[in-house]
């Protein structure tokens, strides 16, 4: 903080100082312009695929695969769309997505708030053990632990119910690491202050620590979020009834055993897509931040 | 104060709709509850039964539900749901499971009076109880793309009493890759249940067992030559095999003049090619005439689901022969049962080249599917393809041929031994 602010003074000094605004201009122009065309290049290069997928999905079944492949549809048709929609049950399995993945959100950021808050704030041998525990759960893939978190949530008696797709994901190492280290660069005097003036724990926490960590809790919303929305091995082994498929699950369905309905496919992916856009376009501030943390997983 | 309520009323709304949602889990016993009957269908094998379950609530009143899982999961699902006491009433699955093979219905009546096909009646040796029925009939076979051909003015049989050798195949294949401009000859899924098929025309047995061995005869060797020497000087693309490449995407493009897949392709054929003529022609041989048909997948039963008798019915209801050829006619399939006179809409031609070739095969082309399934009532399961692994690692240049056969051998004796 102290260093930013020093030389963003200095800088100002430098400007007020020497050289013509112009002349100053045309120097970050001529700066800017490797730079600019270089992110060009990339977000024209990340852009084609996607395109290229929205546009097919407008292509019939006998135009997917002909040679020259076109980049725009020579005949464009929604009957994949128009299909896709009859063979799937989207309102249904778009409701037991949003369902899973909303209320595991909010329980994953409220427990992983007050994990990160307990083992960067309180001081026990044991706090410390658990911390270390928590921490190595990083390091195992989930499908390794997959069998075992099988047997545990149909022993719980949740197989086949969304609650057994919801109560495995909700504590994330990744998040109770993200609040841990965000809550130890808060000072200790914040929380002795509170203390002297006669807050209870209780009331430090939501009063004072959770609006501090605001930014955590949406990243690891918006984090959480994406991950349970594209969730897939779990819910397949998890939900057995049609009914309670997520949409993910509902997807696949659509590849058979010997050939694909790509034109099907195709549409239906995209209409899967259009909620995460749409929560994209709200959230985009803060998603562009959260997407710092890359290298992330749950 | 005022939040600690707010976080009380929170945490007691969440328990709430947590219990209300494991409350809509459970209840398959329940008399009322439909029949589930679990399956992974492509469009056709999916929406027929699907027809069928209509057809079948019209008639009875009784409701099946269809439960679509997809292909590479329906192995893993079925041992899921059996681990979990949540097995649906039938299945289409691949295979016999050892994890669930105890709890299957005897269907051997119901095979007897539906006519089965005998190569495909397999008993469990254990009690010798039919428990699985073939769903349809899969068999494997040549495609061409009848515009080059035509363009480049080749010759090729169009009738199963015709036929030509591999050696002739290529060359005239060739032709039109020449002639017409073509970018390959041939493609060939990536498959073992294909690259069997093309070992039996060479008149190899495939991988057999003798005593605790298995071997794989001189025929294999000669067939697998001959495929890498066809994959190797640009005949078919190298991708399909050794980089995973979607084969029936290579086809559909109408820049390769034939291709080796089977039946199940006519239906996708009708509906996703639209830019060129395509027809069935005979597969080559060189020189015994084969293909190697089997099971698309088997139907089962499983009892002690509460409904045994409603179970038993609705197969047996599926099996009838008005049903059964109404069944094959929507999916677009061949009969497991004789006797049956199917009607289809389109491509009556292509069917008829794939039942006559059926009827030419040797024993040989039946013993796949059947083979797989007798392992599973005994408790086995090749999980793994080491013919065709072994082969891609052959193709790509990583083992010789004699290492290759070795580690076939092996691999499949580590599996099944």
């Amino acid at each position: 903080m102290a260093t930013e602010t020093m030389s963003s003074s200095m800088g100002a000094r430098i400007r007020r100082s020497s050289r013509p605004v112009t002349r100053k201009k045309s120097g970050e122009i001529r700066r800017s312009i490797l730079p600019t065309t270089m992110l060009w290049v990339l977000a024209v290069l990340m852009a084609f695929p996607l395109l290229w997928f929205l546009l097919s999905s407008f292509k019939g079944g006998g135009e997917l695969f002909t040679y020259p492949l076109s980049f725009l549809p020579r005949e464009w048709t929604i009957d994949g769309y128009a299909r896709a929609w009859e063979r799937i049950d989207f309102v249904r399995y778009f409701g037991n997505t949003i369902v899973v993945a909303t209320i595991t959100t909010a329980l994953t950021v409220f427990f992983c708030a007050t994990a990160g808050y307990a083992l960067a704030k309180y001081r026990a041998p044991w706090l410390s053990v658990l911390a270390l525990c928590i921490l190595s759960m990083t390091m195992l893939p989930g499908e390794v632990i997959l069998n075992p978190t099988f047997s545990v949530v149909r022993d719980l008696g949740f197989y086949n119910s969304l609650i057994g797709v919801i109560l495995p994901s909700i504590l994330t190492p990744t998040g109770v690491f993200m609040f841990r280290q965000f809550f130890i660069t808060v000072p200790d005097e914040l929380l002795d202050a509170a203390r002297m003036d006669g807050a209870k724990e209780l009331s430090i926490f939501f009063r004072i620590m959770l609006p501090l960590a605001r930014p955590i809790m949406l990243t690891l919303a918006i984090i959480s979020f994406q991950w349970r929305w594209n969730d897939y091995i779990f819910p397949l082994i998890i939900l057995s009834d049609p009914k309670n498929f997520t949409l993910q699950i509902a997807l696949r369905t659509l590849i058979g055993s010997e050939n694909i309905d790509w034109a099907i496919l195709l549409a239906a992916s995209v209409i899967s897509m259009i909620p995460l856009v749409l929560l994209y376009l709200v959230f985009q501030k803060y998603i562009t931040s959260s997407d710092i943390n890359t290298g992330l997983r749950d | 104060m005022n939040h600690r309520i707010r976080v009380a009323a929170t945490v007691v709304a969440v328990g709430a709709l947590m219990a209300s949602m494991t409350a809509c889990s459970s209840g398959s016993s329940d008399e009322s509850a439909p029949l589930k009957f679990v399956l992974s269908g492509d469009a056709t094998q999916g929406g027929g039964y699907q027809k069928m379950a209509d057809k079948y609530f019209e008639e009875t009143g009784t409701k099946v539900e269809i439960v679509d899982v997809p292909g590479d999961d329906l192995t893993t699902r079925l041992r899921n749901s059996a681990q979990a006491d949540d097995l649906p009433n039938i299945a289409a699955a691949a295979n016999v499971d050892p994890l669930w093979k105890d709890q299957l219905l005897d269907l051997t009546s119901i095979a007897k009076d539906a006519n089965v096909l005998p190569t495909l009646t397999v008993e469990d040796p254990a009690d010798n109880k039919v428990k699985a029925l073939p769903s349809s009939l899969t068999s494997v076979g040549m495609f061409i793309n009848k515009d080059l051909w035509d363009k480049a003015g080749v010759s090729y049989p169009t009738d199963a009493s015709q036929s030509w050798t591999w050696d002739e195949f290529v060359a005239k294949a060739k032709q039109v890759q020449s002639g017409a401009g073509a970018q390959y000859g041939l493609t060939m899924d990536a498959s073992a249940h294909r690259l069997r098929s093309f070992l039996y025309e060479f008149g190899s047995q495939g991988v057999v067992q003798d005593g605790d061995d298995f071997t794989l005869d001189d025929q294999a060797k000669t067939a697998l030559e001959y495929f890498k020497t066809m994959n190797d000087d640009g005949f078919m693309p190298k991708s399909v095999w050794t980089a995973g490449d979607d084969a029936s995407a290579t086809f559909k493009s109408g820049q390769v003049a034939a291709y080796y897949s089977g039946v199940w392709q006519v239906a996708d054929f009708q509906a996703n090619i639209t830019d060129f003529a395509w027809a069935s022609v005979p597969t080559p041989q060189q020189p015994v005439k084969a293909t190697n048909y089997g099971a698309a997948s088997w139907i089962v039963g499983f009892s002690g689901r509460g409904k045994d008798d409603a179970t038993t019915k609705f197969i047996s209801w599926l099996y009838q022969p008005e049903n059964y050829t109404a069944y094959c006619e929507i999916a677009g399939c061949l009969p497991s049962v004789s006797g049956l006179n199917v009607s289809y809409p389109k491509n009556a031609e292509s069917f008829a080249m794939y039942n006559a070739e059926i009827a030419a095969s040797p024993a040989v082309s039946a013993v796949q599917t059947t083979d797989q399934l007798r392992q599973g009532y005994e408790g086995k399961s090749l999980d793994v393809e080491p013919l065709k692994d072994e082969t891609i690692k052959y193709l790509s240049g990583e083992q010789s041929i004699d290492q290759t056969i070795d580690a076939i051998t092996a691999a499949t004796k580590a599996a099944l031994g």
